[in-house]
């Protein structure tokens, strides 16, 4: 029926000569068509809607008035005009035409029946959403027309949308008009909206077009059927395009957090043969130096606030790695003989750690401001979209990357590092003081652990427990990539982290797990050193 | 190390004799009989019962990972799960046991929506069925994971990761819903036990009673066997293993066959505890736990069974105390202990006790 009246409507409006729909609206006939019976009453009210489009604002609102006025029961029609009434029942009103006060003398106040009622709510809905003052009563009023979507012209959310200053309701104006474009009877139309969703790939506009596959349309017309099927293919491409852009890119985030979590735990493994259980508090341990430094920013310099997270990096570095070269000192300098018993040791530093930042900072997740440079992100294609916080991680890491590769491969420091991990008693032998560079490396290794820390303020939650997370996971990269390999941690990183998102969205992130780690034991039956084993001597 | 030491030099004679010239673990068995018998007698207050018994499931758990930490050198961070799946097992039998006289489905069943227990809870509500399957289970797991391992040679820091990642995974599994275990709230409610309700305070006491004499049977089980030429090569494993196998040895069948040994022992521990504490849930098979096994053993003293019941008892009585009186506190304590022990008392707790010379009466003869 809805579909029937619309033709109808719509034949109506080709036979209407053109004029009369540029031009502004007959107020005169208006208001004698409200005062009118029941058709004549739909009638203006949907000549209303269908020139909506066009009409200058100033009859929008004048119309709007009257429209208020007969669903509130305050439009009285004496035998000459209209009168609208302050409120119901009211002796005396105002001429809907001229604004002059006039006595209403046993007028009639004509009651709307239910059809009429459904046309004259529309009506309102658009004057409302075309002159409505805020985007509040303009959000209702595309509510209010929305019921009857088939029966409001396009111009009118096109105008609608042109004149939107708010995103969000712009939005649902544009989608409201896609919508109701598609649904259309006029074939031509329904074939130029399928090309403009086409046009905009995304996961809603490939559910939009599919859902037009039970259409009638879609067996009836064959040009309707092929404009759908070719737009269909063009978005389900774009989407599974953009969908395989974002598992990698998710991937590569999640390879780059475990590699920041890892590369200290290998450096300080490969050298020492530590197992360093505390390496995930050494993260917290960074994340809440950030913290210290976002509130050292607010207090003393508010204006710089924005630029608190590059400063926290020198000092979570520098923090944390006081804090690994004090536990090395006091605690795992005597251990080296017994692997077990430091990894035991490094437990304990790591209890002690968690629950001295719970009694000191408390167990609440911590509160950060998120600079611009870390906050939203940028819809790339179809539904990626690269967020700024992940990115930040990503080339954190990387920066990490490179600057640990050229500390270990360009300092002094970095060449005792590599002497003492392939031959510990041939360098001392040479004269290296091993036991300064381990503390050293234990220190940078702890370092690059609060690097990671403040890596992860922008992603994850901060909270004294959230060091445990990380430590299962980045010992299977220690393990994966041979000890004492950077290259190898980088590479076991990126084959986990690519290994865990690709699994998940088949079978869950638990299963994700379990076939990692079960794939991690049988490619140790091959390899039991590891992706890449430093040729040593111990 | 020099109580290994001498038990390797100590003079060839009947593993028997040997057993009882370890006063530890002699008097600790004891100690274990005495304290089950004067449950019986004197049926002392019921927290305090179950207590005894929960400290017991606790010892046995703990001279399960001495048994390859000290003796193999095969250090596990995942002994949890082989607790969990004695435990698992127990409760899944208490369930369906109640389940088979009351006819109540319990909670986590009905909550899932289904309309009886999954088909794979099938007979265990016979109690022999249960206990073969729950260390048969935890046998198979630890053969397979042992076999991948030592076959491969993974060991020392390796195995130890490898095996945390084992029971965090486990975890992670046991946390879904949808395994037919209960999931995240694990399994509780448990009505009956062989046919008494399970408050009762005669039950208590006999799971106490069952789980001391368990503890003592393992205590004197193992010592025997690290007495007997199978422990020799243990130790010799521990100390050298790449000269072990050079002499012919197959290194890989004796970690194997312990490493299996050990597991059933814990999975005999967890059957015990989960009737005692009345609850399983997915919390045992945090990693954390898993250490802190390693933990109790390290501070009674590595390589000595008597050591590991000591820290456990010690441990996790200090624990059930302190937990309660300053919860803030326990955490640190606990570190500190660790660290004291790591640095300072290599051997644990037994340092200090210094045993020797042995008491005349349990001295050897010759």
């Amino acid at each position: 029926m809805p579909v029937l009246r619309a033709v109808l409507v719509l034949v109506c409006l080709a036979l209407v000569p053109a004029p009369a729909a540029a031009a502004s609206l007959d107020r005169v006939g208006f208001v004698a068509g409200l005062c009118d019976d029941a058709a004549a009453q739909v009638r203006a009210a949907e000549g209303l809607i269908q020139s909506a489009g066009e009409v200058p604002a100033d009859d929008l609102a004048f119309a709007a008035g009257l429209l208020g006025a007969l669903a509130e029961r305050r439009l009285a029609c004496p035998a000459d005009g209209a009168l609208l009434l302050d409120r119901p029942g009211a002796s005396e009103g105002r001429d809907a035409l001229t604004g002059l006060a006039r006595a209403t003398p046993d007028a009639r106040v004509p009651v709307l029946g239910l059809r009429q009622r459904a046309a004259v709510e529309t009506a309102r809905g658009v004057t409302a959403l075309l002159t409505g003052p805020d985007p509040a009563a303009r959000a209702a009023g595309l509510a209010a027309a929305e019921r009857r979507i088939a029966t409001v012209p396009a111009a009118v959310l096109d105008r609608a949308r042109d004149a939107e200053s708010d995103a969000g309701l712009k939005e649902r104006i544009t989608g409201l008009a896609q919508a109701a474009a598609l649904s259309s009877p006029d074939p031509v139309r329904r074939r130029a909206a399928i090309a403009a969703v086409a046009a905009h790939p995304s996961g809603a506009a490939q559910a939009r077009l599919a859902a037009l596959k039970g259409d009638p349309a879609y067996a009836a017309d064959h040009a309707f059927r092929a404009a759908l099927d070719a737009g269909l293919a063009t978005v389900s491409r774009a989407v599974a395009v953009g969908d395989g852009l974002a598992v990698v890119y998710n991937g590569l985030s999640f390879a780059s957090i475990l590699f920041m979590a890892a590369a200290g735990l290998a450096i300080i493994f490969g050298l020492m043969g530590v197992i360093n259980l505390a390496q995930g508090e050494f993260i917290m341990l960074g994340a809440y130096a950030t913290y210290g430094v976002q509130e050292a920013f607010r207090r003393l310099a508010p204006g710089l606030l924005d630029l608190y997270l590059v400063a926290a990096i020198p000092v979570a570095f520098c923090a944390v790695a006081l804090v690994g070269i004090v536990v090395e000192a006091l605690i795992l300098r005597h251990l080296y003989r017994r692997p077990l018993m430091s990894l035991l040791a490094t437990w304990a530093v790591s209890l002690f750690l968690v629950n001295l930042v719970r009694v000191t900072v408390g167990t609440q997740n911590l509160q950060f401001v998120m600079p611009a440079y870390v906050s939203g992100g940028v819809p790339l294609y179809a539904d990626f979209v690269v967020t700024w916080n992940r990115l930040f991680a990503i080339g954190f890491a990387a920066a990490t990357l490179v600057l640990t590769l050229l500390i270990l491969r360009r300092t002094p420091l970095g060449l005792d590092i590599r002497a003492v991990t392939q031959n510990r008693d041939m360098a001392a032998c040479l004269g290296l003081p091993t036991r300064r560079v381990d503390r050293l490396a234990f220190g940078l290794g702890s370092g690059i652990a609060g690097l990671a820390g403040v890596a992860l303020c922008p992603i994850y939650s901060v909270n004294p427990g959230m060091g445990s997370g990380f430590i299962v996971d980045s010992f299977m990269v220690v393990v994966l990539g041979g000890v004492g390999s950077l290259l190898g941690t980088l590479v076991a990183a990126l084959g986990i982290g690519g290994a865990n998102v690709l699994i998940e969205p088949v079978s869950g992130a638990v299963a994700a797990k379990v076939i990692v780690l079960v794939g991690i034991i049988l490619f140790l039956q091959r390899r039991p050193e590891g992706l890449f084993a430093v040729r040593r001597r111990r | 190390m020099s109580g290994a030491m001498q038990t390797v030099l100590a003079p060839p004679a009947g593993p028997a004799r040997r057993a009882v010239r370890d006063p530890l673990v002699a008097g600790l068995v004891g100690l274990c009989l005495a304290v089950a018998v004067g449950l019986l007698v004197a049926r002392p207050a019921p927290y305090l019962v179950n207590a005894l018994g929960q400290l017991a499931a606790f010892a046995i758990l703990a001279v399960s990972l001495d048994l390859v930490w000290g003796y193999l050198g095969i250090l596990s961070l995942g002994h949890g799960l082989f607790f969990a799946i004695g435990g698992y097992v127990c409760a899944m039998h208490l369930l369906s046991h109640g389940v088979a006289v009351t006819g109540v489905l319990p909670d986590f069943v009905q909550f899932m929506g289904w309309k009886s227990l999954p088909a794979y809870w099938a007979g265990l509500d016979h109690p022999a069925y249960a206990l073969v399957l729950a260390l048969a289970l935890a046998g198979l797991v630890a053969f397979l994971f042992g076999l991948a391992s030592f076959r491969s040679r993974v060991n020392g820091v390796y195995f130890s990761i490898i095996s945390q990642a084992l029971v965090y995974v486990a975890m992670l599994l046991m946390y879904r819903n949808d395994t037919g275990l209960g999931g995240n709230n694990g399994m509780t409610g448990f009505p009956l036990l062989f046919g008494w309700p399970m408050g009762s305070p005669g039950v208590a006491t006999g799971l106490a009673v069952a789980a001391l004499v368990a503890l003592a049977v393992v205590l004197a089980g193992t010592r025997l066997l690290v007495g007997s030429a199978v422990g020799r090569r243990m130790l010799a494993c521990r100390d050298d293993e790449t000269r072990l196998r050079t002499l012919g040895y197959s290194t890989t069948r004796l970690k194997l066959g312990i490493w299996c040994l050990s597991a059933m022992i814990a999975a005999l521990a967890g059957i015990l505890y989960v009737p005692q504490v009345g609850i399983i849930n997915p919390r045992v098979l945090a990693p954390d736990l898993s250490i802190e096994i390693a933990v109790w053993v390290a501070i009674g003293g590595l390589g000595r069974l008597g050591g590991a019941v000591i820290g456990a008892v010690l441990v996790n009585g200090l624990k059930f105390w302190l937990s309660a009186a300053m919860p803030e506190a326990w955490p640190f304590i606990l570190s500190g202990l660790v660290l004291v022990v790591v640095l300072v008392l290599p051997n644990g707790l037994l340092d200090l006790v210094a045993l020797r010379p042995r008491p005349t009466w349990l001295r050897s003869s010759r």
